[in-house]
């Protein structure tokens, strides 16, 4: 008791809700389907659950090409949707910040796609590039640019360009938002003087404004690397990973195998390996962002 | 708002304007044309050559939505209306508040395990929520929490406070601690500081924490649709499934719907727009 | 044969008394005062039509009934097997389904311990043996789904086409009735981008389900007596093949190995489609001029027949079943009974659903021409004399995770990446090994 009255329970009780509701919420869970990746447990059988079988379910999973090729996809899924997010929320954000009449409304639309749901995104996107009555064969018909219907969501190239298109679309206003912050707190004196010193908008750009922007974008990657799996939602709609398996990412794989399957302990076993993932990107950035941080100069 | 460039000839401000304009119209474009479906017939959603400003405006699929056609049962869109507002407005005040907490915890004081603390709180939000959902499920239904409000805003809290503590955090380290030590000389408590000097100063980050974490409750489909059953607590994306029958997925009247759901983030988004820059630019970046 | 001979012979009976007597409702719906009913019913708009009837059974019997959830019935699939996991079942009356009803082990009750034969006896007799799950009828079909063929009538009235085609194949141009006859017709009448000849469901159940269905019109089937695979024989390949002709020849929308029934659905009702192998409840959507362009010309024929001469006939039903947990089963089987009683299977037929009584057929079909829509009341009699020889997917729990391995082979076999005959031997190598797991072989 005396320990919670002292200054050095302070932060303690202070962070203590949060961890309560870390654990309950995650932590818990977390433990639970730990133990059935370790199970054959079947979810219409639920016996299967106190029947341990070890590392069955993973050694399996090394020997499944299916998984593996799921695997990879995710994570160049990844890697060109968050530099394509990025690039593309970069010029965004340096085209809004040389805006100075009507910017609250402007702004607000740009993060119009953040209102959308992801499922609503995948449905919409499902729409638009379906091949037969979609929006975007039909634009292209009408200004006859094609005369065979481009297969959007069936070609093996194209149906994953697709499905990065949506995700680029539904999540490029969040790296907008982040940077644009970022650029509005640029301060104003090192650019003046290299501008006096006869830098050209390049120059400024490459040596004053991006070291500043760093951390920014170090913290936005941090962030859409944390929440990209919501983009299951959107693949889910448009394809569920077909046709043929060509855009199968982890998520789709992993809840039919869970869900439609019923076998929970082999989808855990892979959402164990997909967490190793998540957690590789997360602290991959956040070593960067506490990089360019002490570059900086803030306090640690 | 930022004077970044001071030599600027006229063909610039129209190439940038140009480009606004562009940004603007491929960021837009799908989104109106779900808002256009919403007020078309279906007929039309088919028709080619495409029909691309509706030449027949119609209210039917929102007189669908809430029953007023004669044809069909209308859909509890006020219920699910409802119970999104306070599942979204609930769990963001009170991830807020928690979350405000903690990152004044990790700001001014220094303790054992901080950094790993801090990362851990991070890392639980990578965690996929699949694999979160069944035994979420079978830990909330021991708990007779499932289809309840409570239960769906205990979830969207442990998704909202790791960012909250983290935007917080930096936000709190910019407020120099001198003004809230001045503030206890003069007699306030520590308590009384806090409230009275440093979070008015934060209020600003706490706004940009808020409509994140306001959106991400507002917008969320995989757990909601696990752990929400009936009307008592099917938020508005869960209730968006309902258009989707066996054979049949109804986009207009999903259309419709989605314009439901839209028009209060877009409302909310513009008028806490100015704060969400102002706080974003302060928080999180000085570590 | 002799069950579909039988279902055939009531069917007809019913036919030549139609519009007649109503049967005497001798069921006994009970009295409940005071009891609260907890269900699970699949929600859509399809389908919640139905449930306004509800409160007059609760007037009947006093009860009152509670809807504990109402989803798409992938999602209360899901839920279900959720509730089976936490061991949590608190509610009475689930929809149900029966290619989803074999997965549920005990879950539910065998209503013939709790509902009257001659009360049964009004069912169709087919499509009750469908819903019996190792002998137990474990659920009571609502609506019951055969696939047959929609076609545009316009095209067939056509002389430009009836003279091409005369000239190319020797023959009058009418519906087909046999699936070389379909193939070659969707390939005469495709012209994309404006018009396909047919869409097919690419994946999911959609997709094993229609190929199981030309399987067994070839005379193969998916298993044998012993549950061995066998669809990768000649007649699962033959079957396969007719997939890869009208993919190649363009005849069919290149997206359509990602399309469910709801883009088959679309596309056909934008016109751009000929012909449409599906299910009844598409009817009244094709039928309705404002959600179809094909409104006027709408033509039903039964589905073709296979290189065996026999119908697959592909068929399921939506259903209700009263679990094992309920405390008060009576009266969740008085619901159950009531929501598929004769006035019920009446709203589900008037919507355009093929009811689950034998009388319901002769009467909707009076009242449809009554109501000046004859073209619906032409479906009814094509889709009943189909139901005959209605035939489920294999009634086992492990269809759903055999459909799984299945549909990306055929997808893989479709787009050219694997020989027929190759894909349909690595999906019965993942097929026997499902069953193996299962200890069913």
């Amino acid at each position: 008791m005396k320990f919670l009255r002292s200054p050095q329970a302070a932060p303690f009780l202070l962070l203590l809700p949060s961890i309560v509701v870390i654990l309950a919420v995650v932590a818990v869970p977390l433990l639970v389907s730990f133990w059935t990746s370790f199970t054959p447990y079947n979810l219409t059988r639920p016996a299967t659950l106190y029947d341990f079988v070890g590392w069955r379910n993973y050694r399996r999973l090394m020997g499944n090409s299916d998984f593996w090729w799921a695997f990879g996809r995710t994570v160049v899924f990844i890697t060109i949707a968050l530099n394509l997010e990025l690039l593309l929320g970069l010029g965004l954000a340096l085209l809004m910040n040389n805006i100075r009449k009507g910017e609250r409304t402007l702004r607000t639309i740009m993060m119009f796609p953040m209102m959308f749901s992801p499922i609503l995104v995948g449905f919409m996107f499902k729409y638009l590039f379906n091949d037969a009555i979609g929006l975007v064969n039909n634009a292209l018909f009408d200004l006859y640019i094609i005369s065979r219907p481009i297969p959007w969501l069936v070609d093996g190239v194209l149906a994953n360009l697709t499905i990065i298109l949506a995700e680029i679309w539904m999540s490029t206003s969040v790296f907008a938002i982040l940077l644009l912050a970022g650029l509005l707190a640029l301060p104003k004196e090192p650019i003046e003087a290299a501008r006096v010193d006869g830098c050209n908008p390049w120059q400024v750009f490459r040596h004053i404004t991006l070291p500043f922007l760093m951390p920014f974008i170090f913290i936005a990657m941090t962030i859409r690397s944390l929440d990209v799996a919501r983009a299951y939602d959107m693949v889910r709609i448009m394809t569920n990973g077909g046709p043929a398996g060509r855009t199968e990412l982890i998520w789709t794989l992993m809840v039919r195998t869970g869900y439609q399957n019923s076998q929970m302990g082999m989808a855990n076993a892979m959402g164990y390996v997909s967490i190793l993932l998540s957690i590789f990107f997360t602290v991959y950035f956040y070593r960067k962002l506490v990089a360019a941080r002490s570059f900086m100069g803030g306090a640690q | 708002m930022s004077e970044g460039r001071t030599i600027e000839r006229p063909w610039q401000r129209w190439l940038i304007r140009f480009g606004v304009f562009v940004a603007m119209a491929l960021l837009c474009i799908p989104g109106v044309w779900v808002v256009l479906t919403a007020f078309r017939p279906n007929i039309e959603v088919l028709a080619r050559p495409t029909v691309w400003i509706p030449e027949v405006w119609t209210l039917d699929n929102f007189r669908r939505l809430f029953g007023f056609s004669s044809t069909q049962q209308g859909l509890p869109v006020a219920a699910y209306f409802i119970n999104s507002l306070v599942i979204s407005l609930t769990s963001t005040v009170v991830a807020i508040l928690v979350g405000m907490a903690g990152g004044y915890a990790f700001a001014r004081y220094s303790f054992r395990g901080k950094g790993a603390l801090f990362l851990a709180f991070m890392l639980s939000r990578t965690v996929p929520g699949v694999a979160l959902s069944l035994p979420l499920f079978i830990l909330w239904g021991r708990l007779g929490i499932i289809d309840t409000s409570f239960g769906l805003i205990l979830v969207y809290m442990a998704i909202n406070i790791p960012f909250t503590i983290w935007l917080t955090d930096g936000f709190f380290r910019q407020i120099p601690p001198d003004l809230s030590e001045a503030a206890q000389i003069d007699g306030c408590t520590r308590w009384q500081a806090f409230w009275k000097v440093e979070f008015p100063l934060a209020r600003a980050g706490l706004a940009s924490a808020g409509i994140f974490a306001f959106l991400t409750s507002w917008n969320e489909y995989a757990l909601a649709a696990q752990l929400t059953r009936t009307t008592a607590s099917k938020t508005m994306p869960v209730g968006l499934m309902d258009f989707t029958a066996q054979f049949t997925v109804d986009w207009t009247g999903m259309s419709a719907m989605a314009v439901l759901i839209i028009i209060p983030a877009l409302i909310l988004t513009f008028i806490v727009q100015k704060h969400l820059i102002a706080g974003l630019t302060f928080g999180g970046v000085k570590g | 044969m002799t069950k579909g001979l039988k279902a055939a012979l009531v069917a007809s009976v019913a036919l030549t008394c139609a519009g007649g007597v109503a049967l005497a409702d001798d069921f006994d719906y009970g009295s409940f005062p005071g009891y609260t009913l907890r269900v699970k019913l699949i929600g859509g708009t399809q389908y919640e039509n139905l449930y306004t009837r509800i409160p007059e059974w609760e007037a009947m019997t006093g009860a009152r009934v509670e809807i504990v959830s109402s989803k798409n019935h992938f999602d209360l699939d899901r839920e279900i097997k959720q509730d089976i996991a936490a061991g949590d079942i608190s509610w009475c009356v689930g929809s149900n389904h029966t290619s989803f009803a074999p997965q549920y082990g005990d879950l539910y009750i065998d209503l013939t311990d709790w509902i009257p034969q001659s009360e049964l006896d009004q069912y169709v007799q087919g499509t009750l043996d469908s819903a019996r799950v190792d002998g137990r009828l474990v659920q009571l079909p609502r609506v019951t789904d055969v696939s047959n063929l929609y076609y545009r009538q316009s095209l067939y009235a056509d002389p430009d086409n009836q003279a091409r085609w005369q000239e190319e194949h020797g023959t009058e141009l009418a519906p087909p009735t046999t699936f070389d006859e379909f193939r070659d017709q969707v390939i005469f009448f495709a012209d994309p981008p404006n018009l396909y000849g047919t869409a097919f469901a690419g994946k999911d159940e959609g997709a094993s389900g229609r190929f199981m269905e030309i399987l067994r019109a070839n005379g193969g089937d998916l298993f044998d007596e012993d549950w061995n695979p066998i669809f990768n024989s000649p007649a699962g390949v033959a079957a396969l093949q007719w997939f890869v002709d009208i993919y190649n020849a363009g005849a069919v929308p290149a997206g359509t190995v990602n399309y469910t029934w709801d883009d088959i659905g679309q596309a056909m009702a934008a016109g751009q489609l000929a012909l449409d192998l599906d299910w009844p409840g598409f009817a009244a959507f094709y039928a309705d001029p404002d959600s179809s362009k094909i409104a006027g010309e709408l033509g039903f024929a039964l589905a073709p027949v296979g290189s065996a001469g026999v119908r697959g006939a592909w068929s399921g039903s939506h259903s209700f079943s009263v679990t094992e947990a309920c405390d008060n089963k009576a009266a969740a089987v008085s619901l159950a009974v009531f929501l598929t009683n004769d006035d019920s299977e009446m709203m589900e037929a008037q919507a355009g659903n093929l009811p689950t009584r034998t009388a319901t057929f002769g009467e909707v079909i009076d009242w449809f021409n009554a109501n000046d829509q004859p073209y619906m009341a032409d479906m009814f009699e094509v889709w009943q004399g189909s139901l005959a020889e209605a035939r489920t997917p294999p009634l086992i729990p492990q269809w759903i995770e055999v459909s799984n391995v299945l549909w990306p082979q055929l997808q893989a076999a479709i787009v050219g990446e694997k020989t027929p005959q190759q894909a349909l031997d690595d999906a019965a190598a993942q097929a026997r090994e499902i069953l193996e797991d299962a200890g069913i072989l």
